[in-house]
């Protein structure tokens, strides 16, 4: 029992120490991470234009890297900047025929920010399904919520209990639509602050993408691929979504956003759910932030990391004007960072910047990491054998030296001896 | 011991009992709509105060159960009947850990049986979720506190304090729905091989180190 007890001490230890030396060390080297730039499209020079970083503050540079004074970047972005430029009564009367007309401009805003961890966050399986055309100005949330899991369920929040009327019509629309349960997605907006309401999109057990909504409180599912024109039926079909974004925007343009099984990024515009690839080619869902601007006249796509981004601008018919790509400098070569991969071999956090949930996230040090840790377990066998105590009792002790470098080292400096 | 133990689950149950009356008074002077949409998509929890708990509980308990063991010499007496070492400390641990699931689960009984009333099932999962690592946390703590106060020697004590604080904070991570869900079984399975530690200490005492 005795061995197991120090087997289970050495191993919790480790992974302690890999915890929290490297946090510890993080914060001693602590330096400004660069701050990636925000870009623009201009759409009257053509190209992109970015508010970037330096220890001075912010300069605002074009892709050649001219600097321009505030006053003359603003009139390069006159979407971007119509309420200072109406303010100094500069803005355009038109943009390549295109009127300018404020009221529009802000109609025609829209913006979406697709974060690495909202592909993977804890939610509570209750969904609120409004009314869509409650004819009131504003939506209203409902008296219910929506569970879907083997069948349709509505729960009265007042009784707590299941509406059983309203579950058997809706559980009937679904099966006659030949939904498969449980659902693989369920993905919407559950605020009454929008404009008006596309219910959820429902990804089912074998993949298929449907559209459910309430209209007159009745149950209105449409299996997509059924709406859409014959040509991109059996890319609806064959899609099987593994991350939907419902947009809801004044325009009623783009319907949502989401990510297809192979890691392929979409829009889904228009009435007829037209599916307009987004032409990223260095994305990754989980790992970097995907922000998509739209304006009067252009969309703006930025797919960011720590150390690059990558920007694409498209017109209204979603074909791209110009791209850019571009490193950012990175602290991961910086003299710290690179003691801080040799001593450690290796460092766990528990969280992720890809997940909402715990989990043991390792991360490896360096090749030399490894070299470190068998120079320790020599040092720590020749010091044993030289005490003449090097046994089969030593092996944890030693594995510990194997596997943690460093932080078995320490434990074994702190630790009482195996035969004390 | 008896009257301790009495008080603590007295505590721990009067304390639930508030959170449930405290949680009918939320949903008498609302709506229940408002209070379904705070839970859903505010993550609030009406037992949230009760976080600490179980790690208090388990701290004290280690505390009374061992102490006057230590003080008095009585536990090296028992160390030295003829009975194996390890089953004379296991028999307090398993009493310690008995009594100390005594003091918690009529009071987490109470919040989950009363929060059913006004809530629906998702919300007894969200609240086992949430709570598990917290109960975790409590047997660790006692596990633990009683593996620091049986190490003999004062520099040990330190750095065991250092490395069980270091370890019972996991637990006590900020939380929401699910979110410990991944880790959850690795945290019991780690609760579990902590209650070999005390053994050790137990043995180093039992050999009369650091005296």
């Amino acid at each position: 029992m005795k061995i197991i007890a120090r087997i289970i001490l050495l191993a919790t230890g480790v992974l302690l120490l890999s915890h929290y030396l490297p946090e510890g060390y993080r914060l001693l080297i602590a330096k400004k991470h660069p701050r990636p730039p925000i870009v623009f499209y201009s759409c009257v020079q053509k190209e992109f234009l970015f508010y970037r970083y330096n220890d001075h503050g912010m300069t605002f540079v074009d892709e050649k890297g001219t600097n321009y004074v505030r006053e003359t970047f603003e009139q390069l972005l006159p979407i971007d900047n119509y309420l200072q430029l109406l303010r100094n009564d500069t803005l355009p009367k038109d943009i390549d025929g295109v009127p300018l007309i404020p009221d529009k401009i802000k109609r025609e805003r829209l913006s979406i920010r697709i974060r690495p961890e909202m592909l993977d966050t804890p939610l509570v399986p209750l969904y609120p399904l409004m009314e869509a055309e409650n004819g009131r100005v504003r939506l209203e949330m409902p008296n219910d919520f929506m569970r879907l899991k083997d069948r349709v369920e509505f729960v009265i929040a007042a009784s707590n209990k299941v509406d059983s009327a309203k579950s058997d019509k809706f559980t009937r629309v679904f099966v006659k639509a030949g939904f498969t349960f449980p659902p693989r997605i369920v993905a919407g907006n559950a605020t009454t602050l929008k404009p008006y309401d596309e219910g959820y999109f429902l990804v089912d057990k074998t993949g298929v993408t449907y559209q459910l909504r309430m209209v007159r409180g009745e149950p209105d599912l449409k299996r997509i691929s059924e709406l859409v024109p014959l040509s991109s039926k059996e890319q609806w079909e064959t899609l099987h979504p593994k991350f939907i974004h419902v947009q809801e925007g004044e325009t009623h343009e783009i319907r949502a956003f989401l990510i297809s099984e192979q890691n392929q990024t979409f829009l889904v515009v228009g009435k007829d759910y037209k599916l307009v690839p987004i032409p990223l080619d260095h994305y990754d869902p989980s790992q970097m932030n995907l922000v998509i601007r739209g304006d009067l006249l252009n969309r703006l796509v930025t797919a960011v990391t720590e150390d690059s981004f990558e920007a694409i601008a498209l017109n209204r018919n979603y074909e791209v004007l110009r791209r850019y790509h571009e490193e950012l400098p990175t602290l991961k070569f910086t003299t710290a960072s690179r003691i801080r991969s040799v001593i450690f071999p290796f460092t766990l956090s528990f969280e992720d910047n890809s997940t909402n949930y715990y989990g043991f996230f390792f991360e490896h040090g360096s090749p030399a990491a490894i070299v470190l840790n068998v120079l320790l377990l020599i040092i720590v066998i020749c010091g044993i054998a030289y005490c003449r105590k090097l046994n089969a009792r030593r092996i944890p002790d030693l594995l510990s030296v194997a596997v943690g470098g460093i932080f078995g080292v320490i434990l074994l400096l702190l630790l009482p001896k195996v035969d004390q | 011991m008896r009257l301790y133990w009495g008080l603590m689950f007295l505590a721990h149950f009067v304390f639930c009992l508030f959170l449930c009356l405290q949680l009918r008074r939320v949903c008498m002077i609302n709506e229940p709509l408002p209070v379904w949409s705070n839970w859903l998509f505010k993550d609030y929890l009406f037992f949230r105060p009760i976080e600490y708990g179980p790690l208090l509980l388990g701290i004290v308990f280690a505390c009374l159960q061992f102490f006057p063991e230590i003080i008095a010499k009585r536990l090296r007496l028992v160390l030295h009947l003829p009975l194996r070492e390890d089953r004379a400390i296991g028999a307090h641990l398993a009493v310690g850990l008995g009594l100390l699931s005594l003091a918690f689960l009529p009071g987490i009984g109470l919040l989950l049986g009363y929060s059913s009333i006004w809530f629906p099932p998702e919300f007894a999962t969200n609240f086992v979720y949430v709570y598990s690592p917290w109960l975790l946390g409590g047997y660790a703590a006692y596990l633990l506190s009683s593996f620091i106060l049986l190490e003999p020697t004062w520099r040990l004590r330190v750095f065991y304090f250092l490395l069980s604080a270091s370890l019972v904070r996991l637990f006590f991570l900020p939380t929401n729905y699910d979110s410990f869900s991944r880790i959850l079984p690795w945290l019991t399975l780690l609760t579990v091989g902590l209650v070999t530690l005390p053994l050790l200490s137990a043995n180093r005492f039992g050999k009369g180190y650091g005296t």
